[in-house]
């Protein structure tokens, strides 16, 4: 879905039609945002200053250790303001996380300190084996399993460093730029003494405040704000919040989605920046984005990772109010970030690493992994704004199953529903909804339907009028009544999610039943109906920067600022909920979002928004999809084909390459736009599409062992270079190919035009063979670049030596029909001969995986004397409590419900590719002799390069939930 | 070393119950039978396996024909016998799916207990439903007959209408070579002198004035049109932006263009409907536009719009002429010509007869000459030569119509145009209309198509007729190929396609717009049935139903 349909129509008549452009104007730099200015005064001034030490320190008297556990208190002081006092809080958490607090003291006002609350899933624990040993200007602490990290917080001026060896790894403030805003009463001046009469420049210069080397002179913009035609009241005044954090040893940094850039975040200031404002973070609804941009987008999540060959570390910052981020490099072996923010406390978790899998880890623990996917969730999503009526969906489905193109879902844009009154369907165009999703559900497929948090205000709206009545709705300034703005549905309120009164009731909406109650409830559905939030960041068309005014305000009295990062992932969390519990035994939900922070990925996928059909933005919408995944969104995508215009069919063969190799694969567009669906294209794009589409459904087994190994570890589902080989400098900057998480399969999708060759970096000394022709690549241990072949048709799609991957080759029309199919290992040999792999598979849809109701297996092959040795074994007897997602299982039960069923399973083929010789017989141990056929090419430890010589295995019909063996004789 | 317990099962048993030729259609069953030594041979010839190797769910063949009764080959089929109703062919991914195919009544492609044997409910479903659409077959052939009758008389009318233009035309011809003959003599006595008076400056000086006057309305015509479209721009700009989003330029705009156009304030449109409602009386929202107070001799717009046409069309020769006349020879017409201006209104028709009689009495006894237009004698050469120009016009007229009636004949049976049968010239122009609340729709068969807002607003063309069919694949004549139309270049979106129509035909008692769906922006799906769809049923007899399959 889009934003901004009116606004478009406006570009589009005033300037000339077909040139896309953002509505720069319509969004914020940070010299327009009041406080985001002050920051940036505040970090010129320190610089040009020959001398300068920040006003902040520990106030000595104050300090508390705690007795029983690794956590201390203090009072901070700052000279500016000998009054103003702030409670600082450090802390060890048991995983070696620290974590730093600090927020004003009897202040006037109360800082927003909730955000930690909506982005943790639980109070983290504080270790209790740390000692801090108290200097006389600092204080120590040695941790880790080899006492490797050490935390020091100097007393004055005021400034924390994690240490590994004696390698600063993160410094806060230590360019003394950390300044939390205190609340004061407002000025009230008279107004004769405000202006005497043509003294006003005089009366300024002679005024000399003491506080304005570190604040500047003016007050500038504190108590009130003009952006366009709106004014923010800010009743609080000033209240922002700045810190500077140092990376000496780091030279890349990752994360602070959502941006379309690179992976490896460019400096927006020092020498010669490549963006000239920081990077934003304040979740809007930017109508056609550009592809390379520090500006917000839709989403926020306030970490990042610093890498270096020796270590990586991160950063999370739970704040939810706007925020801008200044990078830097004073050395080309350094990063510098400023962080700027509108309001909140000071919440920075410190994550020591020191790999980036060790950060992933920490960064799970504190805000979760992501939720294990419904199994077909992962299968192809066809969407449209809009298919127009009942009759249309179906006619689609008919068409996709008549050409043999596989798809999951169907989905519907804002235009099911009669006058944008989300839930209602329209009834001339959809007068039979419950049969067309029977229609559907028929193929074993789901339907996704759009609801938006915006409620059309009428009262013949059961929703809104509920929504009313219960007093859940956002409030204006006043703090009375509802807010009322511009919507997809005209005049509109939105649910104010923060006021646990809606909860319930949002929850209640979705049963497909009547309710005892008699609420209302969505009778016009059915559990394979699941849902799309769009819109939630919150999307306002008349409001300023096209969301929310600032000084609205939200439950317990909170300002829209203070919330408004987090208010997107309350939306999607609460249809997570309802989702939930609309059946019993509950089904996962499937809820695609818009908007997201830190915590997003427990409740369901994102994707990139209102990209535009330019191969710009294919390119770039990799790169963002990799860059969320560093911040815990693993399950994301773009729209296939881009949302606005008409993309060429070679355009769009090459989305389609794309979004198969994306965790999230949906093809979207624009009403505006020419319909596409795959059966659509002519020849040879049409076939090309089909096989892309096939070729997703047969890879779901790697997509979803690659989904429970993020549900557990937090490792991304994509993985870039520097994950993957964190010690490889050169590829530190690389985020056009990408690992599918530890399959060993990587892909280097394509999206430039007449491409008929590309280059792939291969990191290490290992042997990768092209997943289709079995062409051999070797690497080299300084790492090395290979051209492949990359015509239309052709995606490159390697396979490292070592891997052996699981795939289910029989074509059907949904994943859910693909229950019963056997499976094809590809054993990819290594340099060594050998090479292993993963398998996890449950029921796909409820969550009797958490009662230990799955298989996960490994698979070896091991070179031997004359023999390789090809086996299954069961992973999850090995470690139970790494299973899962949600419960550390401690037994695992091979004969479970799920393996039971699934006995009949088998595998049907083994291909082993890389083998030099050919064998002299092939049989199961224990069981029969096995029928084989070898063609002979080169073997994984030649010099040669050429087509692998390959042995397929036929049907060794061995079970995929058993343990079983298979000897290859020489 | 793993215990051997731990390793059974050791395989997993393989749809055992696969018999062969399962899967196998009555045709090719005689290929799936071993060779010598237990053989057998993809049907491409390409590889000889086993002969346990066919159905045993593997895929050893490339056309995927050791695979008829398992989902093992991709390129596969599976044929279902379903007795009692018809057999089919399914693609062999919807074998062993778990799903019961309609198409697969007898559930032969799921494994045994799955799928019912629902052949005898869905047998006479289908032949329920068959023979319900033979009905309407037969009695929409029936209309479809007379729609090929009315093609033959129409034929039979053309020829007459072409045979009697031939003679029509053939006496116009020499009339008109007999007016060239005078307009030729006349003007060349007068060329040298008409040579002369040309150089009038009056006349120089009309010329100039026409050119520049012509000049003039070519130029206003395009500012009209753009006019017309700015006006349209502005109108969707008022009626489509949000009112709260408060962007100054685009509230300028609008209200500017309110007040240029003379209309409301599009906030208080629904205002004053709602009140005027309540109140229970409309309310007049525009003031009445002033009246312009034209100075004398102005032209109005309407006058401009209808007279400067024909005062551009003057023919400024005849003009000259007239005017030398003029100049030349004050008013010779004898009290009888004008004596009309005496006649009391009361009697004047009466008195007209009495003239047209006196006069042609006169003409008769050579007492008053003939009125110059009226007989052979002309006056000068630029009536002689527009005499000439009527005629010649007038023979192209019915040459036009010829060529038309000629076109028409040719159509009537050619299969890219009403059909080889001619069953669509029936319908030639026939319109169907269908409301769907905002809009009626209408389409013109092989005419235009149209959308006509029922609540006030501009019609909008969705194109006019382009052709059948367009899909290269599809031979032209077949059924298929009169299933669809097409209508294009219908009034432009914004910023989108021109609008254009495709219209789904079937058969049907009816001419009747059925549905009418926006697939996408501006393009527009009719479906529409009519009766030239319904061909005759072709007789039944043993061989076709034999031959059915689904």
């Amino acid at each position: 879905m889009y934003s901004l349909k009116l606004l478009g129509a406006l570009v589009l008549l005033i300037s000339v039609p077909q040139t896309f452009a953002v509505k720069s104007h319509d969004f914020k730099t940070c010299s327009q945002a009041g406080f985001c200015r002050r920051g940036r005064a505040l970090a010129s001034r320190a610089k040009e200053a020959s001398s300068w030490a920040s006003p902040y320190s520990i106030d000595l008297s104050t300090i508390e250790i705690a007795h029983d556990s690794a956590k201390f208190t203090a009072q901070v002081k700052s000279s500016l303001y000998p009054d103003v006092k702030f409670g600082l809080d450090v802390r060890l958490h048991t995983d070696g996380v620290v974590r730093v607090r600090m927020d004003e003291i009897d202040a006037l006002k109360k800082h927003y300190d909730e955000a930690a609350s909506w982005a943790l899933i639980s109070e983290p624990k504080v270790s209790k084996s740390m000692k801090w040993s108290v200097g006389k200007t600092e204080f120590r602490a040695k941790f880790g399993e080899g006492q490797e990290f050490e935390i020091v917080v100097q007393f004055n001026p005021l400034k924390i460093v994690l240490l590994k060896g004696s390698k600063e790894q993160i410094v806060l403030n230590g360019q003394g730029l950390l300044h939390m805003e205190h609340f004061r009463p407002k000025k009230v001046e008279a107004e004769g003494e405000q202006k005497p009469e043509g003294m006003e420049d005089a009366q300024t210069v002679m005024k000399v405040k003491p506080n304005a080397w570190f604040e500047g002179e003016d007050e500038d913009a504190y108590w009130e704000e003009t952006f366009g035609s709106w004014t923010d009241s800010k009743p609080k005044g000033p209240e922002s919040l700045s810190i500077d954090i140092s990376f000496p040893n780091h030279a890349n940094i990752y994360g602070i989605p959502q941006h379309a850039t690179r992976l490896s975040l460019p400096s927006t200031t020092g020498e010669s920046p490549h963006f000239e404002d920081p990077y934003r973070l304040y979740n809007t609804d930017v109508f056609e984005y550009i592809a390379s941009s520090p500006m917000s987008l839709y989403g926020s999540i306030p970490i990042l990772h610093a890498h270096s060959a020796d270590s990586t570390v991160g950063i999370f910052h739970a704040v939810g109010s706007e925020t801008w981020i200044d990078v830097s490099h004073a050395t080309d072996k350094s990063t510098e970030t400023h962080w700027i923010s509108e309001s909140g406390i000071l919440d920075i978790f410190l994550m020591p690493g020191p790999t980036p899998a060790d950060v992933f880890a920490q960064y799970a623990r504190l805000t979760g992994t992501p939720v294990l996917p419904a199994h077909w969730a992962l299968g192809y999503h066809q969407c449209r704004w809009n298919y127009i009526s009942s009759d249309d969906v179906r006619t689609v489905q008919k068409r996709f199953d008549e050409e043999g193109m596989p798809v999951d879902v169907f989905w519907l844009d804002i235009e099911y529903s009669q006058d944008h009154k989300y839930f209602i369907w329209e009834p001339k165009n959809f007068p039979d909804p419950v049969d067309m999703i029977n229609d559907v559900a028929a193929t074993g497929r789901h339907m996704v339907v759009i609801v938006d948090p915006h409620l059309k205000r009428v009262n013949e709206y059961p929703v809104y009028k509920e929504a009313s009545e219960r007093g859940v709705l956002v409030k204006p300034k006043s703090g009375e009544g509802e807010y009322e703005g511009w919507c997809w549905s005209g005049s509109s309120s939105w649910i104010d999610f923060f006021n646990p009164g809606a909860w319930d009731w949002w929850k209640s909406l979705f049963k497909p039943y009547q309710l005892a109650s008699g609420g209302w409830s969505w009778t016009q559905s059915t559990e394979a109906v699941h849902i799309w939030n769009d819109m939630n960041e919150p999307s306002v068309f008349n409001g300023p920067e096209i969301s929310m005014p600032r000084d609205n305000v939200h439950y317990n009295g909170w300002e829209h600022r203070d919330i408004h990062n987090i208010n997107g992932m309350l939306f999607s969390n609460a249809t997570y909920q309802a989702l939930l519990e609309r059946s019993d035994p509950p089904q996962r939900p499937f809820v695609l979002t818009r908007s997201f922070f830190a915590g997003s990925q427990r409740f369901g996928a994102m994707w990139t928004g209102d990209n535009l059909g330019t191969w710009e933005h294919m390119e770039v919408g990799v790169k963002m999809v990799l860059a969320n995944g560093i911040a815990g969104m693993s399950f994301g995508g773009s729209d296939v084909g881009g949302f606005f215009g008409n993309p060429e069919p070679e355009m769009l063969v090459r989305w389609y390459q794309v979004g198969a190799m994306a965790p999230f694969f949906r093809a979207h567009a624009h009403i505006d736009t020419k319909r596409r669906e795959p059966y659509l294209l002519d020849q040879p794009y049409k076939d090309i599409v089909r096989d892309i589409l096939r070729l997703r459904y047969t890879m779901l087994p790697v997509w979803y062992t690659a989904f429970r190994e993020t549900t557990v570890t937090g490792l991304p589902v994509l993985r870039p270079h520097y994950v993957t080989f964190p010690e490889d400098k050169n590829g530190f900057d690389l985020d056009d190919q990408y690992y599918i998480g530890s399959s060993g399969l990587l892909v280097k999708p394509v999206s430039e035009k007449g491409a008929t060759e590309a280059s792939v970096y291969l990191a290490e000394d290992q042997v990768y063979y092209d997943y289709f022709s079995h062409q051999v690549y070797r690497g080299s241990a300084k790492g090395k670049n290979v051209t492949v072949p990359a015509a239309l048709h052709q995606l490159p799609l390697f396979i490292r030596g070592g891997s052996i991957v699981s795939t289910r080759e029989r074509p059907r029309r949904a994943s859910t029909l693909m229950k019963r199919d056997p499976f094809t290992l590809r054993v990819a040999l290594d340099k060594k001969g050998s090479a292993r792999g993963e398998l996890y598979i449950d029921d796909g849809e409820t969550y009797s995986h958490r009662n230990g109701e799955f298989i996960w297996r490994q698979f070896f092959a091991d070179k031997r004397k004359k023999e390789l040795r090809i086996s299954s074994k069961d992973l999850a007897a090995l470690r139970p409590s790494d299973a899962v997602d949600g419960v550390a299982l401690k037994t695992f039960n091979p004969a479970n419900e799920f393996a039971k069923s699934v006995s009949g399973v088998r595998v049907e083929r083994i291909v082993v590719v890389g083998l030099g010789s050919k064998p002299k017989s092939v049989k199961v141990e224990g069981g029969q002799t096995l029928e084989w056929e070898y063609t002979p090419g080169a073997a994984s430890n030649d010099k040669k390069d050429g087509a692998a010589g390959i042995l397929i295995i036929k049907d060794p019909a061995t079970p995929i939930a058993n343990n079983w063996e298979i000897s290859v004789q020489f | 070393m793993i215990p051997l317990l731990l390793l059974l099962p050791l395989t997993v048993p393989t749809l055992a119950s696969r018999d062969k030729t399962t899967g196998v259609a009555p045709g090719l069953l005689s290929k799936y039978a071993p060779s010598s030594g237990d053989k057998w041979s993809c049907l491409d010839g390409s590889k000889q396996i086993s002969w346990k190797a066919v159905n045993d769910d593997y895929c050893d063949c490339k056309d995927g024909s050791d695979e008829p009764g398992t989902s093992a080959c991709a390129n596969s089929t599976f044929y279902c016998r379903n007795d009692g109703h018809i057999g089919s062919t399914i693609p062999s991914w919807q074998v062993n799916d778990g799903l019961c195919e309609a198409a697969c009544c007898d559930g032969s492609d799921e494994l045994s207990g799955v799928c019912p044997n629902r052949c005898r409910e869905i047998g006479e479903a289908y032949r329920t439903k068959r023979d319900a659409e033979r009905k309407l077959r037969k009695t929409g052939a029936k209309i479809r007959s007379t729609y090929i009758a009315y093609a033959h008389k129409e034929k039979k009318r053309l020829e007459l209408l072409l045979q009697s233009n031939v003679q029509e035309i053939a006496l116009q011809e020499k009339e008109v070579e007999r007016l060239r003959d005078i307009a030729e003599r006349t003007e060349s006595i007068s060329a040298a002198a008409l040579e002369h008076k040309k150089e009038s400056p009056l006349y120089q000086s009309i010329v100039k004035h026409s050119n520049a006057l012509k000049s003039l309305q070519r130029e206003h015509k395009k500012h009209l049109e753009r006019e017309k479209a700015l006006g349209d721009i502005l109108d969707a700009l008022r009626k489509g932006y949000n009112p709260n989003y408060q962007d100054m330029a685009v509230l300028e705009a609008v209200r500017g263009w309110e007040y240029l156009a003379g209309l409301p304030h599009i906030n208080d449109v629904g205002k004053e409907d709602s009140e005027a409602e309540s109140d229970g009386e409309v309310k007049e929202v525009t003031d009445e536009p002033v009246a312009e107070v034209l100075e004398d001799g102005m032209w109005s717009e309407e006058d401009l719009e209808k007279n400067l046409d024909p005062l551009l069309n003057t023919d400024y020769v005849s003009l000259l002429l007239e005017h030398d006349e003029h100049v030349q020879t004050p008013a010779s017409e004898s009290v009888l010509f004008d004596l009309a201006s005496y006649i009391p209104d009361s009697i004047y028709p009466q008195y007209e007869e009495w003239k047209d009689a006196v006069i042609s009495l006169l003409e008769k006894l050579g007492i008053v000459k003939p009125s110059p237009d009226a007989a052979a004698g002309f006056t000068d050469s630029s009536k002689a030569r527009q005499a000439l120009t009527d005629a010649e016009n007038n023979l192209n007229n019915l040459k036009r119509d010829q060529e038309r009636a000629k076109e028409d004949m040719e159509d009537i049976f050619n299969p890219e145009g009403f059909g080889a049968e001619g069953e669509w010239k029936k319908l030639d122009g026939t319109c169907l209309e269908k409301d769907t609340g905002e809009y009626t729709y209408e389409v013109c068969l092989f005419g235009e198509a149209k959308q006509k807002p029922n609540h006030g607003g501009s019609t909008f063309s969705l194109g006019k007729f382009q052709s059948w069919n367009p899909n290269s694949d599809v031979p032209v004549g077949s059924p298929d190929f009169y299933s669809k139309q097409t209508y294009k270049h219908g009034t432009r979106c914004w910023n989108g396609p021109e609008r254009n129509v495709i219209l789904e035909l079937s058969c049907g008692l009816e001419n009747d717009i059925q549905s009418i769906i926006e697939l996408e922006k501006c393009e527009y799906q009719f479906t529409v049935t009519t009766p030239a769809l319904c061909l005759p049923l072709e007789p039944e007899n043993g061989k076709n139903v034999g031959k059915e399959e689904l």
